[in-house]
């Protein structure tokens, strides 16, 4: 199926393995950015799904490589099909007791990083479904999913487009 | 890795108005830690930042900005916020920051008009 010159993706995967440092959290924004606009998603849904994954970034930088900040990496991995885009934050890091989440000790321990303890709750508002999987001295994975604009939309856009009323 | 980030301090009437272009993320907040802290040695009272030509704002541009509206909280001052896009309004409104003494403003005009 050709949607406006663009070839569909179709069991595509693509994966972003980057540095697990604050300068690389830009270039995984700019990657999903990409993906995201050639998937015919709303300017508004980029964004949400950019801050999604620019937000999963920053955590596995914050948290995940405390004492071995320089060799830790991220591999954002990101899949399509006809009904979503979903991608995956993964890091190789110490994990963490999601028990932590939403307590006076997770609020403090952001502040004392100049967070507001936001991230994920940013990711659970912006994506349709969100998952978090986290193995102490393993890693943490945050799976994420934005559902992709109904395709009977995008062909009545297609048919206006394609037949101005003249 | 060059990020198109850039920030810049002056004042009006003894009002520090710190204006911000870019994105402003993990990577640069520190930056904006410091000139946001220089800002509050010189008033403690009001603090315009703007916004205007910021792109894309995280979680951690949004604490360093909480921080320092923290800092203002102690006496009673307040941060003024120009902020014109629909993208960065929305994460405020998900933040909860707005509902704070972080005062949402369209102008640079507008901000200076509220603190004077």
């Amino acid at each position: 199926m050709i949607i406006n010159g663009t070839p569909e993706i179709k069991d595509n995967v693509i994966i972003v393995n980057l540095p697990a440092t604050s300068e690389y959290v830009s270039v995984a924004r700019l990657s999903i950015s990409g993906i995201a606009s050639r998937l015919n998603f709303t300017v508004e849904d980029i964004e949400d799904i950019k801050i999604a994954v620019s937000e999963a970034c920053t955590n596995a930088v914050q948290h995940a490589y405390e004492n071995h900040a320089k060799t830790g990496r991220i591999e954002v991995k990101i899949s399509t099909d006809e009904e979503k885009l979903e991608i995956s934050v993964r890091d190789f890091g110490s994990g963490f007791n999601i028990g932590i989440l939403g307590t006076e000790e997770q609020k403090k321990r952001s502040e004392e990083k100049l967070g507001l303890g936001l991230g994920l709750t940013f990711i659970k508002n912006l994506m349709d479904e969100v998952e978090i999987q986290t193995i102490p001295n393993e890693g943490t994975c945050i799976r994420m999913i934005k559902l992709r604009p109904l395709q009977h939309h995008i062909s009545a856009i297609q048919l206006q487009k394609n037949q101005p009323l003249d | 890795m060059q990020s198109d980030f850039n920030i810049e301090i002056s004042s009006n009437d003894s009002v520090p108005i710190v204006r911000i272009w870019g994105e402003v993320d993990i990577h640069n907040c520190p930056q904006l830690n410091r000139v946001l802290s220089d800002a509050l040695k010189e008033n403690d009272r009001s603090l315009v930042i703007n916004l205007e030509g910021v792109d894309y704002i995280d979680s951690t541009g949004l604490g360093t900005i909480a921080h320092a509206a923290k800092i203002l909280a102690a006496t009673q001052g307040i941060v003024q916020l120009v902020c014109t896009k629909p993208q960065i309004k929305k994460i405020f409104e998900i933040s909860g920051l707005s509902q704070k003494n972080v005062n949402l403003v369209s102008s640079e005009a507008a901000a200076l008009g509220v603190t004077q």
